[in-house]
Formats: C-alpha cells, sequence, structure tokens
C-alpha cells in the first residue's frame, strides 16, 4: 500500500513537472511573438560578413550584356579546360572522365 | 631542341631533315598562314607559341576561336602533307615565334632517298595526327553530351 501511495505521488510529482515545463516553453513562444515587433530587424542592423562580395554582387548580366572581349576569354578559357579534360581522359580512357562536369562559366 | 616529327631519327637524319627547310621569324600577332591558304610547307616549332584558330560567328562578327596551341618541338602545318594540300585552320604567334619551314617538295624526295628515316617521319606524323582526332573527337564527344543534357532537361 506505502509502495503504491509513494509510486502514486512521484508519477503526480512528475506529471506536474512535465506540465509546468511545457507551460514555461509554450509562454516564451507566445511572449516571443508578442515582443517580435519591437526588436529591431536582425538582418538590417548587423552587415553581411561572411559573403560580403557575394552580398554587394550586382545582378548576374544575360549573354547580350556581356562585353565581346569578356565572351571571347571565356570561351578560350572552355577550350582550354575541355583540351584539359579531354588530355586527361586520352591518357586515362574512363566513361567517368569523359563525362567529368567543366567549371567552365561559359556552359554553367 | 627535339623535334615531335623527328623521333627516333639519327642525329645525322635529324640534321639532313632541318637542313631541308628554312628558319623563318614570326612577328608577335602576325600570321603563319590563313585557313584556305595552299599548304606547301611543315613547320617545326623551334621557340615562341602558335594558336591555331577557327573562325565562328560572334554577334554577327567573325572571331578566331583558339583551337590549339603549339608550343617548341611540335609540328604546325601537317596538311602539307595530306592532300588536298590545304590548311584548315589559321596559324598566328602571340609571340614572337620561330619555325622551320620545310617544303613539302623536299620532304618526298629525302623519303624516296632515304625511306627507313621516311616511315620513321610517317610514323611520327600519325602519331600527331592520332593526338588531334582523339582531341578533337573527345571535345566533340563532350559538347555532344553537354547538348544532350540540356536538351532532355
Amino acid at each position: 500500500m506505502e509502495m503504491l501511495l509513494m509510486g502514486l505521488c512521484v508519477s503526480a510529482f512528475g506529471l506536474a513537472v512535465v506540465a509546468l515545463a511545457f507551460r514555461a516553453a509554450t509562454r516564451a513562444e507566445s511572449s516571443d511573438a508578442a515582443v517580435r515587433p519591437d526588436l529591431p530587424l536582425a538582418k538590417a542592423a548587423v552587415p553581411a560578413r561572411l559573403f560580403p562580395a557575394q552580398a554587394a554582387m550586382p545582378p548576374a548580366l544575360t549573354p547580350q550584356q556581356v562585353p565581346i572581349e569578356l565572351l571571347l576569354l571565356q570561351i578560350e578559357n572552355h577550350v582550354r579546360l575541355e583540351q584539359a579534360a579531354a588530355e586527361s581522359f586520352i591518357e586515362f580512357p574512363t566513361q567517368a572522365l569523359l563525362r567529368s562536369k567543366t567549371t567552365s562559366p561559359f556552359v554553367n | 631542341m627535339t623535334y615531335e616529327l623527328l623521333n627516333d631519327l639519327t642525329s645525322a637524319e635529324v640534321e639532313r631533315v632541318l637542313e631541308l627547310g628554312a628558319r623563318m621569324i614570326v612577328p608577335s600577332g602576325a600570321p603563319l598562314f590563313r585557313l584556305g591558304d595552299a599548304a606547301d610547307c611543315l613547320f617545326l616549332t623551334t621557340r615562341g607559341r602558335i594558336r591555331l584558330t577557327l573562325p565562328m560567328q560572334i554577334r554577327g562578327q567573325e572571331e578566331n576561336i583558339l583551337a590549339e596551341e603549339i608550343s617548341a618541338g611540335q609540328t604546325v602545318g601537317w596538311s602539307a602533307l595530306i592532300p588536298p594540300y590545304l590548311f584548315t585552320l589559321t596559324a598566328t604567334a602571340p609571340v614572337e615565334a620561330e619555325v622551320i619551314a620545310i617544303p613539302r617538295q623536299a620532304l618526298h624526295e629525302y623519303f624516296a632517298a632515304n625511306p627507313a628515316a621516311g616511315c620513321r617521319i610517317t610514323q611520327n606524323l600519325a602519331v600527331v595526327i592520332g593526338h588531334r582526332l582523339h582531341l578533337f573527337q573527345t571535345m566533340w564527344l563532350r559538347e555532344m553530351q553537354r547538348a544532350v543534357e540540356v536538351h532532355s532537361a
């Protein structure tokens, strides 16, 4: 009988602890939601530090906007990369080398 | 200086073949030959680099696009030994280059008089042509693979 009462007490205490923890958690969420409008926006306040260049990058140019000199350089770079890939394939012919992806911006 | 076209020849044979040609300086930016020109001479590059280019239409204007770059010791203009004896690329020197121009006629006469050396030179030429073929075959296949992927995406 004593054991049963002790078990019930421990269970009731555990249930109470869980209920309190649950309530505290849900209250924190709701209070966050209430406070959120007053908080400054983190994105606006903190300058981008990890990728500042990326953040400042202008919108991508369309193919027609790329200056022809740059386009010719890209083509030449592409040819050199493809030749290097082809040379690797000729030296060790495998399907994987034949289909290896290029980093050339001309086709990416 | 060793030349890929003259591999496995004795030093006397190499000397004799080189004597068939004439040294030429190609100033920076100047063409060695143009696409469609008669190919009467084969060239051995002794110094500098030679750019082989193909014409492409880009935004309505013709541009020479790099196909291959040849460095010292390599052979340029093997069209001189292959009918119809017309250059199929344009060759220019991005920086001043020096080549030995060997006329086809002189080479043919040398081959007739020295068939063993002629055979070795022809084998070396086959290596040069075979490498070009494999290179362009692979590049073509890679471009086709990309085209297939774009069309099936």
